[in-house]
């Protein structure tokens, strides 16, 4: 209000380059000043993985220098917070918490897009899905598990039809060449009706068993990696006892499709920064999440391959749509 | 105390709480951290009564049944004493199921777990059969807004099958119709579309001039004890049971207060008891939900789901071991929900005078600043601009179901129970391959089913022999 004039000419100066760098923020990114503004990282799920996406933007945002804040649009399998980062401008403010999510909620006809209108920025980790059955009830391997099931139809417990626990343990028993009826819960409850002895085994993330195994309730028979997992070493993989099976969820960030390349790299250096820090790697663990950083290119990849591999398995087990 | 704010917030839900305050519980100690946890969860429970009656608008779903009675008192001048006993029913609530927790731990894990696809499902159906008692006047309306609470719930997704059901192809709509938007909806909007019709033309409604802090007697709490006592054994019940939850709970309390009263017809206008019996209940669920995580390791609903993952992060595995690990811990958490609630008490006590302050702004007034809460909470629940647009329909929806005289109150029960109803159902017919039988070869599940008949029994009884009466 007192006049521009008072000013020294050298702060007139200044304030014109601040009024014109604010104008070009809400202009398309450049890498040089990027990022000058809070990201917003779009999560899908509750449950986990929306800490382990907490844990994340948290130190990204220690990596990048401004907020990175995970919100929730949860909904429609993925698809209610997909179709949103889709419909906002590629400029790297808005990211995705992405997962296989992307390929089962389009091959399941939820979402008229794919992986394709997104850029990958850095795959983050894997979670392995681990099977398990009452310690009572024998059962010590999937050979055992197998020939009982060859005798009565076992009932397994899985988190939804099409879900990612359900193609998981498709192709598995696919492979074992027995026949179960999968029965759907969502919300993460197949562990207390398995303990209840309502249903014969459950496909569910390591962490939901960890206490009931350690009082010797549930057993874990077999993992889905190819490798063995550090959280649970002494389980064999489904590939050791002799059936072939990978399937790992995938859990990384992307932006929507056009994306300068060079904010991408920086996004992607901090997300490197973090995920192969100690810091991540300790919290992670007790999550039971396995940090497995890959970069954009890479990622990219990853997930075109990996998206073949899912719509075939789905049309093999009629839950594809499209 | 920060749960306390949130819950007081419409639609900025105590489970949304929980999750902006995890990260900060990464960098303290194990016992801060959980201590902060567990107070924003059993302040987030206990806030959410402030809005409902107040405003009309539960803060939370769980608070949804108190909107019933909180509200028309708080038209009746008696706010203060709603708020008081919300806050005392909530505390005892809350403290109780504590000491259950802390007692029979073991026991009622051992119970709960019996409660399975088939057991809810009954379970669940014995709680929408009270919506025969909410319609007040006339029990085919009631059945009218019950169907369409049912039909409203179907919209979405199927958490089961994948499939989008009602969606006319659009991915906004798979998302379904939030029990917090429609409740926000159906409830606060129509208020306010009448304040602007009246306004001008008839007399305003006058809240009355003496909006003094007046606490209720110690009277009218002790002839409430008991039924205090029984909502918070099924609040912790309810709670124990993993899936199902804080509103059922309220709901099933709530219907159960009004049953057992002698003046049921009360109820809906302002009953003190319709106050105390869903807040009891819905704070009882934070004992109740806390039985299954801590000897489960099993979470009840997404604010205990939230809180375990809190746990991991520190390297705690809720679980049997816990208690033989870390026994100090369980200690800790067990004084920390103590001094959450004093805390509670101690500040919603003395809030009360500012809050019903709030009742002498001019209701035109209010309105406006109630369409701006409504507006806001219905964003932030799911940060979907669509969320907003739903609860104008709603709204809308709401407004002329007012004028045809039919209840909302059980639209919204159908919201509730409907997606557990189905899913539990449905879940139970897959187990057994479509084979009915296990609906009736359990004990728990046939003596639900009995105690349904029994309340639209005696509801149609009531009816009939009324009916001959009116005429």
């Amino acid at each position: 209000m007192l006049g521009v004039t008072a000013f020294p000419r050298s702060m007139r100066r200044a304030a014109f380059a601040l009024a014109a760098a604010v104008a070009l923020g809400l202009a398309p990114a450049h890498a040089a000043d990027f990022p000058r503004q809070p990201i917003e990282m779009t999560v899908l799920f509750g449950g986990s993985s929306a800490t382990i996406a907490q844990i994340l933007a948290d130190s990204m945002s220690k990596e990048l220098g401004v907020a990175v804040a995970a919100v929730s649009r949860t909904g429609a399998s993925g698809a209610v917070g997909y179709s949103y980062v889709k419909s906002t401008s590629p400029n790297g403010y808005n990211i995705v918490w992405n997962s296989n999510s992307i390929s089962t909620a389009y091959h399941n006809g939820n979402m008229d897009f794919d992986y394709k209108a997104f850029d990958g920025v850095a795959r983050v980790g894997m979670e392995v899905p681990a099977l398990a059955v009452r310690t009572e009830s024998g059962w010590k391997n999937l050979k055992e598990f197998a020939a009982a099931a060859r005798k009565q139809k076992m009932k397994v417990g899985v988190s939804g039809r099409g879900a990612f626990t359900h193609l998981a343990s498709a192709a598995l028993f696919d492979k074992m060449g027995i026949e179960v009826i999968y029965v759907p819960y969502g919300k993460g409850s197949a562990p207390v009706e398995l303990l209840a002895g309502r249903i014969d085994a459950a496909l569910q993330w390591p962490s939901q068993y960890k206490a009931q195994v350690e009082a010797g309730q549930l057993r874990v028979i077999a993992v889905t990696s190819q490798e063995r997992l550090p959280v649970l070493p002494d389980v064999p993989t489904a590939k050791e006892q002799g059936y072939n099976v990978d399937a790992v969820l995938w859990r990384g960030i992307a932006a929507p499709k056009g994306t300068p390349k060079d904010v991408i790299a920086k996004i992607e250096d901090a997300i490197r920064k973090v995920v192969t820090g100690k810091d991540f790697q300790e919290r992670a663990a007790k999550l039971g999440f396995e940090p497995a950083f890959l970069g954009a290119a890479a990622f990219d990849k990853f997930i075109a391959a990996d998206d073949a591999v899912t719509a075939k398995l789905m049309t093999e087990l009629g839950l594809k749509k499209k | 105390m920060v749960g306390l704010i949130f819950g007081s917030i419409p639609g900025l839900t105590f489970s949304m709480a929980l999750a902006l305050m995890l990260p900060f519980t990464f960098g303290m100690q194990t016992t801060p951290a959980l201590g902060l946890l567990l107070g924003v969860y059993v302040g987030g429970m206990t806030g959410g009564s402030v809005s409902a009656i107040l405003l009309g608008i539960p803060g939370t779903p769980s608070a949804a049944a108190t909107v019933f009675d909180g509200y028309p008192m708080a038209r009746k001048g008696e706010a203060s004493v709603a708020l008081g006993a919300a806050v005392i029913a909530s505390t005892f609530g809350g403290l109780f199921s504590l000491v259950v927790m802390m007692l029979l731990l073991e026991q009622v894990a051992a119970v709960a777990i019996k409660f399975g696809p088939a057991e809810i499902f009954a379970l669940v159906l014995f709680g929408l059969s009270t919506i025969c008692g909410m319609a007040e006047r006339s029990m085919l309306r009631g059945l009218i807004a019950g169907t369409l609470g049912l039909m409203l719930m179907i919209i979405g997704l199927d958490e089961l099958d994948g499939v989008a059901r009602l969606t006319f192809g659009t991915v906004q709509m798979q998302q379904g119709v939030n029990l917090l938007v429609a409740m926000i909806g159906l409830f606060a909007v129509p208020q306010i579309i009448s304040t602007f019709m009246h306004y001008g033309r008839i007399e305003p409604f006058k809240m009355p001039a003496d909006v003094r802090a007046r606490l209720p007697s110690f009277r009218q709490l002790k002839d409430r004890l008991w039924l205090m006592v029984r909502c918070s054994g099924i609040g912790t019940g309810i709670g124990a049971i993993p899936g199902t939850g804080g509103p059922i709970a309220a709901f099933l309390a709530y219907d159960h207060a009004r049953r057992f009263d002698r003046t049921p017809e009360n109820y809906g206008k302002g009953e003190l008891s319709g106050v105390v019996a869903p807040e009891s209940a819905n704070n009882a669920v934070t004992g109740g939900t806390m039985i299954p995580l801590l000897s489960l390791g099993i979470p009840g609903d997404p604010a205990t789901a939230v809180i375990l993952g809190g746990l991991l992060v520190h390297g705690l595995y809720p679980g049997p071991m816990l208690f033989r690990t870390h026994l100090e811990l369980i200690y800790a958490l067990y004084v920390s929900i103590v001094l959450a609630y004093v805390v509670i008490l101690v500040v919603q006590l003395w809030g009360i005078r500012i809050f019903v302050k709030v009742l002498s702004v001019p209701p035109h007034v209010l309105a406006v600043c109630i369409i701006v809460l409504c507006g806001l909470g219905s964003y932030a629940i799911r940060n979907s601009i669509f969320d907003v647009y739903l609860m104008a329909v709603m709204g809308l929806f709401g407004y002329i179901l007012q004028r045809v005289r039919i209840p909302v109150a059980p639209i919204v029960l159908g919201l509730v129970l409907g997606e557990t109803l189905e899913k539990q159902y449905r879940t139970a017919l897959i187990m057994t391959e479509g084979d009915y039988a296990v609906f009736y070869t359990s004990g728990v599940a046939l003596f639900f089913f009995g105690l349904t008949a029994l309340t639209i029994g005696l509801q149609l009884r009531s009816s009939l022999r009324r009916r001959p009466a009116v005429e």
